[in-house]
């Protein structure tokens, strides 16, 4: 089926950009008459996934597909992986250190957040390779 | 009550400006992960942080103004950010209480 592809680098140096992905996708949503609702959710849900490939893994790549009905978002990076997913999901678990914690980011919600506001995530990650997470958001 | 009219009868300092729209809700907190996930539309945010991802968390979540309290200013990435976004961004001399509680009286809320 055909659908609106974006792809976004996701520069893990450079906390300035963190968050422009999200925002350009958000922009394309309402631009397409999403509903506010449904906008907020993706907002949300890849927000805390761009901010863990800034904060987490050097960065990565973002990718948006946006069907009639609903959108596929991968985070994909080349970090370190994450060795126990059951641990990272629940709620106030953060490995952030101090420094990042003062930037805001750290509160261990953003793993928990993207499944509240998602239909749908896997994640997909290996030690020492990298880590993929899929989000799909029906609209 | 607009963020304007906030601004000049609250005595705020403007950092930058955006559309002047009414202050709907408040909100408060300085995680970004709760912020995002929690304040509510059109809210006037009031918080301590001051770093640039404020204005990304800010756009993500459509809120009506940024209020830094306790004299705390933008970063120049912040202000830079914030202006080149069309983001409201005021400053309080009060503590997030005291702030929270004259945009309640003011707007409402
Ligand atoms: N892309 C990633 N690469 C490596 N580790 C990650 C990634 N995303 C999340 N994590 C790990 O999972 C933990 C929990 O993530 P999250 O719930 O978003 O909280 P926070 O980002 O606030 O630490 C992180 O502290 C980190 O250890
Ligand atoms: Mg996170």
């Amino acid at each position: 089926m055909d659908c609106v592809r974006l792809e976004y680098d996701v520069d893990g140096e450079n906390f300035a950009s963190a968050g422009n992905a999200s925002e350009s996708v958000k922009r394309t949503l309402k631009q397409l008459g999403v509903s506010p609702a449904s906008v907020r959710r993706v907002a949300i849900a890849m927000y805390e996934g761009e901010i863990n490939m800034v904060i987490h893994a050097h960065g990565g790549k973002a990718i948006a597909e946006i069907y009639p009905d609903h959108i596929g978002i991968y985070l994909k990076d080349s970090g370190p992986g994450i060795a126990d997913i059951d641990l990272a999901m629940k709620a106030g678990y953060s490995t952030a250190t101090e420094n990042i914690r003062s930037l805001g980011f750290g509160a261990g919600m953003g793993l928990p957040n993207m499944k509240k506001y998602s239909d749908e995530m896997t994640i997909d990650s290996t030690v020492g390779v990298g880590t993929t997470v899929y989000l799909r958001i029906d609209f | 009550m607009n963020v304007s009219e906030l601004a000049a009868k609250a005595n705020y300092r403007i950092y930058s400006q955006g559309e002047d729209r009414a202050v709907e809700h408040g909100y408060c907190g300085d995680f970004l992960s709760n912020i995002i996930s929690r304040a509510p539309d059109s809210c006037a945010w009031l918080t301590v942080m001051n770093n640039v991802n404020v204005a990304a968390v800010a756009t993500l979540i459509d809120c009506a103004c940024i209020i830094l309290c306790e004299k705390v200013e933008p970063d120049a990435a912040l202000a830079a950010r914030a202006a080149s976004l069309g983001i409201w961004v005021l400053g309080a001399d009060e503590d997030v209480f005291g702030a929270a509680k004259q945009v309640a009286a003011l707007c409402g809320v």
